[in-house]
C-alpha cells in the first residue's frame, strides 16, 4: 500500500477539466432510486477512497457487497449496475414490509479499526447470530461475521449505519439506506408493470410509498446528505500507516496498536449528496469514474408527475434542503405516514420549500411541478399564431390531459412518437403572452419586455427562452445556437427548465473552498416530448 | 485601510460616469424601467374586478369571468379571444440596485457588503415600510430634495419637487413632455443613487395575492470591487410552480450584467412569508448581504368588512359571466351557493385532487352568516376562520456576518468558504441594541442622529465620505394590550397581535429565536398555513422556533392579557448573543407591551 496519505491527485487545472468532463456526462444522466433487492444480503465493511471533484481521494470506510455475493439490482431497468465490496454510501437495501430479511456482515476493515456493526433504527425486530456482543448491537469481528435478521412491520424509508464507535465509523462512511416497500397496491395507484404509460419505462420501486392512496407516485429519487471532515480521515489513514509500519523491535517508542482519532472540533469541508459532491453527483448512476460511489442525484420530471423524494441525514449536521420550483408535501417520517387526527384518508404532513435533513432521520415527500398560476403560457402559444396552436381543454383540475381530450404521449424505443406536445398544460394561461412584442413566431401583447441578449450572461442549463419544450423554443428563438461558452446541459431537443435543489446553508454548496460544489444538484422539468431515461 | 479607496473611488466614478454617459447617448442605455399601468390581467375599467389597478386594490367578491380580444395598447388582436378569471389584484412595481455598500455593526465596525439597495420607494424604505408601489407612484421620477444622495443635483427640484415627481418614484424615470412622451431611463440618476446604496436587509417587498409584480433589477456594479464583473439576480425564494426564467438561478436562466436592468415578472403566488436573495455564487453573495424580506398578503384581506371569511374561502359557485355549461367543482365543505375562492381552479384547494394546494377549507366554524368570523382585518393566510388575524406586520430577517469574510471581500482577494464563521448575528441587519435603534429609548440620547430620529434608519459613511442609509429596519415591537379590535378574543378588551414574518438567510448554521414572556403561536411554515388536509389547524404554541438557512415561518404574538412591560425575543444559542468581541448583543430585540 502506498505511503501517501489522503491523495491530492491534481491541481486546479485538473479540477477544472474534471468539472468539464463531469458536466458533459451530466447532460444525459438521470437518477431514480437504485439499490439491491431481496431477502438475503451479504455485505462487507472495508476501506476505499472517496473521489472528490477537487481532485482529492479521501480515505474512507464503507459497506459494500461481500465477495461472491451476487445481488439482485433494482430497478431492473437500470443496466450496468454493480455493487463493489466498498461503496459510499452503502448499498441501498430494498425490502418489503413484514417480510424478514438477513444481512450478513463481514468485517474487512483494517485490524486496528476493531469491530463494526449495523444498526437498523425503525425495524420492528432485529435478531442476530455470530459475531460478538457490542454496546449497541452485535458486532462483526475480524474473524467472525455477524448475521442480522431484520423485519420492518411498516413501509417507509430508513437508514442503516454502524453501531460501533459511530462518531468515527459513520464519519468514515459506514452508512446506507433501507427502502421498505408496501405489500399492497393502494387504490388509484398505477401498478408496477415496467411501463408507466405511453411506453415509458418504469423506474419506480413500487406504486406507492405507503399502503395509502395518497402516497402514489410516478417517479422517485433518494438522497442521502452527509459531510466529511478530511482531517479525521487523514488521521485514520496516518495512524493505520504507522501501526502497519511500526518496527516490531528496536523502536525508540512503543508502537501503537489501536486508533486514537480526535473527532472534535468538527470542521467538514466536503458536503455530499449520495456520497458525491456536485458536479459528480449529476453523472450517471454506476458511472465508471466513481468505482466506489455508484449513486447519483440528478432528478428529472415531466409536468404534473408526482415525484417521491426520499431524503435522510447521514452525517453530523442538519442541512436545509431547498427545493426550487415548488413545495414538497411531507408524507412520512422514519416510516410513519403522517395522517390527519380526524380523517385517516387525509395527509397531515407539512408543505415545505426547505426540508431539513437531520442526522438519523429519514423522510419522504411528494413533489410536482405544473406551472399552475404563472400567468403566461410557458409553451409560448399565443393567439397571434392561433391557427397552428394545439388546443388546451381543461380537465376537472384545469390541466390538458386525457380526461379532457389530450392524447397521452407515446414513446417508441425511448423516442417521443406522438401525443399532445402540451400534455399537462395549465389551460387557464393558454395563449396568454408573456412578451409585449412579438418574437419569432410568438405573438405579443403581454406585459414584459425581455432584456437585450447582449447584456446578460447565459447559464449552462438555460434553454435560451423563458419557455418549455423544443417546439416553444424553436418558435421563440429559432435554431441559432446560444453564444459559445455555454456547454449545453439542456440540449435543444430537451429544452427543459432547470431548478436548483441544494443546501441553503450555502457554505455547504462548496467543495473545500471551491464554488460550485458540495450539496447541489440541478432538477429539470422536461417536456413530455423528451423521454426521461434514468438508465443514462 | 480606507485611504486607497478614497483615492480610487473618484477615478472609478469617473470611469463609470463615462460608461453611463456613452450609454445615454444611445437613449438611456441598458437601464430600463418597466411598470405598465394596464395589462391583460389588469386592464382596468368597469369590466375588471379592479377598475383602477394602477392606483389601488379593490374588494374581493370572488372571480369574474372576462374575455379579451385586444391588448391594452390596442396593438394586437387575439383570435380566439383570451379568457380570464379575474380575482382583482393590482399592478405593483419596484426597482432595486445590485451593487455594494457599507453597514454599521452594533459595535461600531463598518462592514463592506455586496448588497441590493432601493431605487424606488426610497421614502417608504427609509421609514421601514415596503418599497413596493402602484404604477401611479412608481412611474413618477424620484425627487426628495435638491440633490441625489451623492450630492449631484436632482433636475426635478426647483425650490421644491416638480409636480409629477415623488419621493417614492422610480429612480431613473424621466418626466415625460409633450415632445418626448416616452423618454426612457435616466442612467445618471440610477448611478447617482444606486452606487454604494446597499441596504441590509435588502429592500422590503410586499404585495397582494392576484397582483402582478414587476421587479426592476439594475446592476450598478460594485465600485469597491472594480476587479469584479459580477452579475446579480433575484431568486424569489419559495415561489410555487416557478418558472425557471424568473427563478434567478444563473445556471438555469440569464443574469444581468453591469449597466443593465432585468425586470422580473411574477403573478403573486399564494399568500405567505417568503424572502428573496441573489443567487450568484450564493455562499458569497448571501454572506455578503444580498438578502431581503418579501411577503404576500392574502386576498382574504380584501373581503369586505362584515362578510363571512368562511364563505368567501369555501364558496364554489360558478363565476359570474362564465360560459354556459361551466360546472362548479366543490371540494368537501365547499359552499355551492357562493362565488368564492373555490370557484377558480387557480385559487381553490381540494386535497382530493391536489396534494400541494395551499389553504384547505377549514373545519366549518361555528355559527352561520354574520356570526361566523367576518372580514375587515389583516390576516397572514386565507384561513377562512379568522385564526391568523393580526394587527402589526413585523418582518424579521435572521442573518449572520463573518467579519473576516467581509474584510477579505473588500480587498481584491478571493474569500475562503471552509473557514466561514459568523461573528455578528443580525435581526433585520442589526444586532442588539441597534435592533431597537430608537433615539430616546433604552438610554440613548433623544438628540442622536444615527439612527435618524424621524425614520429610525441607521446610516453609514461610505468611502466617498457620504453617509447613506444602510439599515432602515428596526425590530422593536410595540403592542397595546388593549388596542386590538374588541370581542375577537373571547372578551371585550383584546390586545394587539403582531405577525412575526421570520426568515433565516444565514448561510452557515441553524438559528433559534426564543420569546420570553409572550407565547408564540406558529401558524405558518414555508409560506403555507399549518393545516392538515382535513381542515384542522395544526398551529403550534411554543416559546421558540428554529430555522435553517432558507426557511421562513409565521408567528403571532398576542398581547391580550399580557402585563405591560418589556419582553425579549432573543436566541438561546448563547454564542449568538455577541457582537464579535462584545460579549453581549447579537440576535435579540425587545417587545414592549403598553396598556
Amino acid at each position: 500500500m502506498s505511503l501517501s496519505n489522503t491523495k491530492n491527485w491534481c491541481a486546479v487545472s485538473r479540477f477544472l477539466s474534471v468539472v468539464a468532463v463531469s458536466l458533459l456526462l451530466a447532460a444525459s444522466a438521470h437518477a431514480a432510486a437504485p439499490g439491491i433487492k431481496g431477502t438475503s444480503f451479504s455485505l462487507n465493511a472495508g476501506a476505499a477512497y472517496s473521489s472528490q471533484p477537487d481532485g482529492m481521494a479521501v480515505y474512507s470506510w464503507g459497506y459494500g457487497c461481500a465477495t461472491g455475493f451476487s445481488p439482485t439490482f433494482a430497478p431492473a431497468a437500470i443496466a450496468g449496475a454493480f455493487c463493489p465490496t466498498v461503496q459510499f454510501p452503502g448499498p441501498t437495501l430494498i425490502v418489503t414490509e413484514g417480510i424478514p430479511f438477513t444481512v450478513t456482515l463481514t468485517n474487512s476493515l483494517p485490524a486496528a479499526a476493531g469491530n463494526t456493526s449495523i444498526l437498523f433504527p425503525g425495524a420492528s425486530t432485529v435478531t442476530f447470530a455470530g459475531g460478538m456482543a457490542g454496546l449497541l448491537t452485535q458486532e462483526s469481528t475480524q474473524t467472525s461475521a455477524v448475521t442480522y435478521t431484520v423485519t420492518y412491520s411498516a413501509p417507509g424509508t430508513h437508514e442503516y449505519y454502524s453501531g460501533t464507535q459511530p462518531d468515527l465509523q459513520i464519519e468514515m462512511g459506514l452508512f446506507g439506506a433501507v427502502v421498505v416497500l408496501p405489500s399492497t397496491v393502494p387504490t388509484g395507484c398505477v401498478a408496477l408493470n415496467n411501463e408507466l404509460g405511453g411506453g415509458r419505462v418504469d423506474f419506480r420501486l413500487a406504486p406507492s410509498a405507503y399502503d395509502h392512496p395518497k402516497s402514489c407516485y410516478d417517479r422517485e429519487y433518494l438522497t442521502q446528505w452527509s459531510e466529511m471532515d478530511p482531517k479525521i480521515h487523514k488521521q485514520v489513514e496516518d495512524q493505520l500507516e504507522l501501526i502497519a509500519s511500526c518496527p516490531a523491535a528496536g523502536a525508540q517508542f512503543s508502537c501503537p496498536t489501536a486508533l486514537n482519532v480526535v473527532t472534535e472540533p468538527y470542521h467538514p469541508n466536503y458536503f455530499l449528496i449520495n456520497g458525491r459532491s456536485m458536479p459528480d453527483n449529476m453523472d450517471a448512476n454506476y458511472a465508471p469514474n466513481y468505482p466506489n460511489q455508484p449513486y447519483n442525484g440528478n432528478p428529472h420530471m415531466h409536468p404534473g408527475e408526482l415525484i417521491l423524494v426520499r431524503y435522510m441525514g447521514q452525517g453530523h449536521w442538519q442541512h436545509p434542503f431547498h427545493e426550487h420550483g415548488n413545495h414538497v408535501r411531507i408524507l412520512g417520517r422514519d416510516g410513519n405516514l403522517l395522517l390527519s387526527q380526524t380523517d385517516a384518508t387525509q395527509l397531515a404532513g407539512r408543505m415545505e420549500f426547505n426540508t431539513d435533513t437531520t442526522p438519523g432521520q429519514a423522510d419522504e415527500g411528494i413533489f410536482y411541478w405544473s406551472g399552475k398560476g404563472l400567468g403566461w403560457d410557458i409553451f409560448a402559444h399565443t393567439a397571434a399564431n392561433g391557427a397552428t396552436n394545439p388546443p388546451c381543454v381543461p380537465d376537472a383540475n384545469g390541466y390538458y390531459t386525457t380526461a379532457s381530450g389530450a392524447t397521452f404521449p407515446t414513446y417508441t424505443a425511448g423516442v417521443f412518437t406522438g401525443g399532445s406536445p402540451n400534455y399537462y398544460e395549465w389551460c387557464a394561461d393558454h395563449n396568454h403572452p408573456l412578451e409585449a412584442n412579438p418574437i419569432g413566431q410568438v405573438g405579443g401583447g403581454g406585459p414584459m419586455t425581455l432584456p437585450d441578449p447582449l447584456i446578460v450572461t447565459n447559464g449552462q442549463w438555460y434553454n435560451g427562452t423563458p419557455y418549455l419544450g423544443p417546439d416553444a423554443v424553436l418558435r421563440a428563438r429559432g435554431t441559432a445556437p446560444l453564444p459559445p461558452g455555454s456547454p449545453l446541459q439542456n440540449p435543444p431537443a430537451e429544452s427543459g427548465i432547470a431548478f436548483m435543489w441544494h443546501s441553503h446553508n450555502e457554505r455547504e454548496i462548496t467543495t473545500n473552498d471551491v464554488f460550485p460544489g458540495g450539496m447541489l444538484q440541478m432538477m429539470l422539468v422536461d417536456p413530455y416530448v423528451w423521454n426521461i431515461d434514468e438508465t443514462l | 485601510m480606507r485611504k486607497p479607496y478614497k483615492i480610487c473611488l473618484p477615478i472609478l466614478l469617473v470611469c463609470l460616469a463615462a460608461l453611463t454617459a456613452s450609454a445615454q447617448e444611445q437613449g438611456g442605455g441598458s437601464f430600463r424601467l418597466q411598470c405598465p399601468t394596464a395589462t391583460l390581467l389588469h386592464p382596468g375599467g368597469t369590466s375588471s374586478a379592479n377598475p383602477t389597478p394602477a392606483s389601488s386594490e379593490a374588494s374581493y367578491n370572488g372571480p369574474v369571468y372576462r374575455t379579451v380580444t385586444k391588448d391594452p395598447t390596442g396593438t394586437y388582436t387575439f383570435s380566439p379571444a383570451l379568457t380570464f378569471l379575474d380575482n382583482g389584484g393590482a399592478i405593483k412595481c419596484q426597482q432595486i440596485s445590485g451593487g455594494d455598500g457599507m453597514m454599521t455593526e452594533a459595535d461600531g465596525n463598518q462592514t463592506f457588503m455586496f448588497a441590493f439597495g432601493p431605487l424606488s420607494g426610497l421614502n417608504s424604505i427609509q421609514n421601514g415600510q415596503p418599497g413596493t408601489q402602484f404604477p401611479n407612484v412608481f412611474n413618477q421620477p424620484y425627487c426628495n430634495g435638491p440633490t441625489y444622495v451623492n450630492n449631484q443635483p436632482n433636475p426635478y427640484w426647483n425650490g421644491g419637487c416638480l409636480s409629477g415627481t415623488s419621493p417614492d418614484g422610480g429612480v431613473g424615470n424621466i418626466l415625460p413632455t409633450a415632445a418626448n412622451p416616452n423618454p426612457g431611463a435616466d442612467a445618471s440618476a440610477i448611478m447617482n443613487t444606486g452606487v454604494l446604496n446597499g441596504n441590509i436587509p435588502a429592500p422590503l417587498i410586499a404585495f397582494d395575492e392576484d397582483d402582478e409584480f414587476l421587479l426592476n433589477l439594475s446592476n450598478v456594479g460594485m465600485i469597491m470591487r472594480p476587479d469584479l464583473f459580477e452579475q446579480h439576480t433575484v431568486h424569489f425564494h419559495g415561489y410555487p410552480n416557478a418558472s425557471s426564467f424568473y427563478d434567478g438561478v444563473p445556471d438555469a436562466t440569464i443574469a444581468i450584467n453591469i449597466g443593465g436592468t432585468f425586470t422580473y415578472y411574477y403573478v403573486a403566488p399564494d399568500a405567505g412569508t417568503y424572502f428573496w436573495h441573489c443567487h450568484i455564487t450564493p455562499p458569497e453573495h448571501l454572506q455578503m448581504g444580498m438578502v431581503g424580506q418579501l411577503f404576500v398578503r392574502p386576498r382574504q384581506n380584501r373581503v369586505p368588512a362584515g362578510n363571512s371569511l368562511f364563505q368567501s374561502l369555501a364558496g364554489c359557485a360558478v363565476p359570474v359571466g362564465a360560459p354556459a355549461g361551466t360546472i362548479a367543482h366543490c371540494p368537501a365543505r365547499g359552499v355551492p351557493g357562493v362565488v368564492g375562492q373555490q370557484s377558480d381552479l387557480r385559487t381553490m384547494c381540494d386535497p382530493a385532487t391536489d396534494i400541494l394546494c395551499s389553504a384547505p377549507i377549514p373545519v366549518v366554524p361555528t355559527g352561520t352568516g354574520a356570526t361566523q368570523p367576518v372580514g375587515g382585518a389583516k390576516y397572514v393566510y386565507n384561513d377562512g376562520d379568522g385564526s391568523t388575524r393580526y394587527d402589526i406586520d413585523v418582518p424579521l430577517q435572521i442573518h449572520g456576518f463573518d467579519p473576516n469574510f467581509h474584510f477579505v471581500g473588500m480587498t481584491f482577494n478571493p474569500e475562503g468558504f471552509s473557514d466561514m464563521k459568523d461573528k455578528y448575528f443580525l435581526l433585520n441587519g442589526r444586532s442588539y441594541p441597534d435592533t431597537i435603534g430608537i433615539p430616546g429609548y433604552a438610554g440613548m440620547s433623544a438628540s442622536v442622529t444615527n439612527p435618524d430620529p424621524a425614520t429610525h434608519s441607521i446610516s453609514t459613511t461610505d468611502t466617498d465620505s457620504i453617509s447613506r442609509r444602510s439599515q432602515p429596519l428596526p425590530s422593536l415591537i410595540t403592542l397595546s394590550a388593549s388596542g386590538g379590535p374588541p370581542n375577537v378574543c373571547g372578551q371585550a378588551v383584546c390586545g394587539q397581535r403582531a405577525a412575526l414574518r421570520i426568515a433565516d438567510l444565514d448561510v452557515q448554521e441553524y438559528q433559534t429565536l426564543s420569546s420570553v414572556g409572550i407565547p408564540m403561536l406558529l401558524v405558518g411554515f414555508n409560506a403555507k398555513i399549518l393545516r392538515d388536509q382535513a381542515g384542522n389547524n395544526l398551529y403550534v404554541k411554543t416559546n421558540s422556533i428554529t430555522l435553517g438557512g432558507g426557511e421562513s415561518l409565521d408567528v403571532i404574538l398576542d398581547s391580550t392579557g399580557i402585563a405591560p412591560g418589556t419582553y425579549f425575543l432573543y436566541t438561546p444559542q448563547l454564542d449568538h448573543l455577541s457582537n464579535d468581541a462584545e460579549n453581549f448583543g447579537g440576535l435579540m430585540t425587545e417587545v414592549v407591551v403598553i396598556p
